[in-house]
């Protein structure tokens, strides 16, 4: 099944939270070597996801690090802690739709 | 990190002695469920392309049959750590090209309040490097057991 933009957008979140960390994980002892391959794959990602999009996402990287932020179970932003409006809920949430916090502007993904 | 702080990141239901897989995808495959199955997880997909990229950097079999796939996911609320052995061995491209028989993964959300992944990483990383602890390892069948070798290692 095709991936939806919200998905991509994950997907993107954590290619970046891995080259982040990229410098850590070697000092580990971890092997890391194909740093170049991983950018290369992020950028062919970012390629997949509708340009609005991956503009508002690095402009939200920028201010906050991490642009997308997961919503807690009372239905809360776990990046500015408001409480989101009961008509969005995770309940029917199928992920295909960017929902930005009304709080904060980040986008929200529902865990459950 | 102390071996007791480090012990609370485990939990019983991720305790997996005999993993089915004998190749490095199905290995995924196979904990992933398991992270679905008890509902920390919604979308295997996001974790396993996670898991896939991580390996594309490099493999996180770090030698002596043991691995330690390992990474950051928008999809995970908090560090989860999965505990798998195969007895028959899991091809998984190594670093020294030896079978894995002794697998950790551990799973960590974007933001960790004590920030406490690289610690759990680099903690494991110092037990699994001592011979005597993988050879016990090998050897535990109970949850309990397992806890104990961790304490002590």
């Amino acid at each position: 099944m095709e991936k939806s933009q919200l998905e991509l957008l994950v997907a993107l979140q954590d290619l970046d939270m891995m080259i982040e960390e990229i410098s850590e994980v070697k000092r580990l002892g971890f092997s890391a070597e194909r740093e170049e391959e991983l950018r290369k794959a992020r950028e062919e990602l970012a390629n997949k996801i509708k340009k609005p999009l991956v503009y508002s996402y690095e402009k939200l990287k920028k201010r906050y690090k991490r642009a997308i932020v997961p919503v807690g179970e009372d239905n809360t932003c776990l990046g500015c802690f408001i409480k989101l409006p009961t008509s969005l809920s995770s309940i029917g949430r199928t992920d295909a739709e960017v929902i930005y916090c009304e709080g904060c502007g980040r986008i929200l993904y529902w865990l459950s | 990190m102390t071996n007791e702080e480090l012990i609370t990141y485990f939990d019983e239901q991720l305790f997996l002695p005999d993993l089915k897989a004998t190749s490095k995808d199905e290995l995924f495959e196979e904990i992933v469920d398991q992270f679905v199955k008890i509902k920390y997880l919604k979308n295997r997909e996001i974790l396993l392309d996670m898991l896939r990229r991580r390996e594309q950097l490099g493999s996180t079999g770090i030698g002596k049959n043991v691995a330690i796939p390992h990474g950051r996911t928008t999809s995970a609320s908090d560090v989860m750590i999965a505990f798998g052995k195969s007895k028959q061995g899991i091809e998984y491209n190594s670093v020294d090209n030896k079978p894995v028989n002794l697998v950790f993964m551990i799973i960590a959300p974007p933001q960790d309040e004590n920030n406490i992944y690289l610690p759990i990483l680099g903690k494991m990383v110092e037990i699994l490097n001592k011979s005597k602890t993988r050879s016990k390892l090998m050897e535990a069948e109970t949850y309990e057991e397992f806890i104990d070798i961790i304490l002590k290692g």
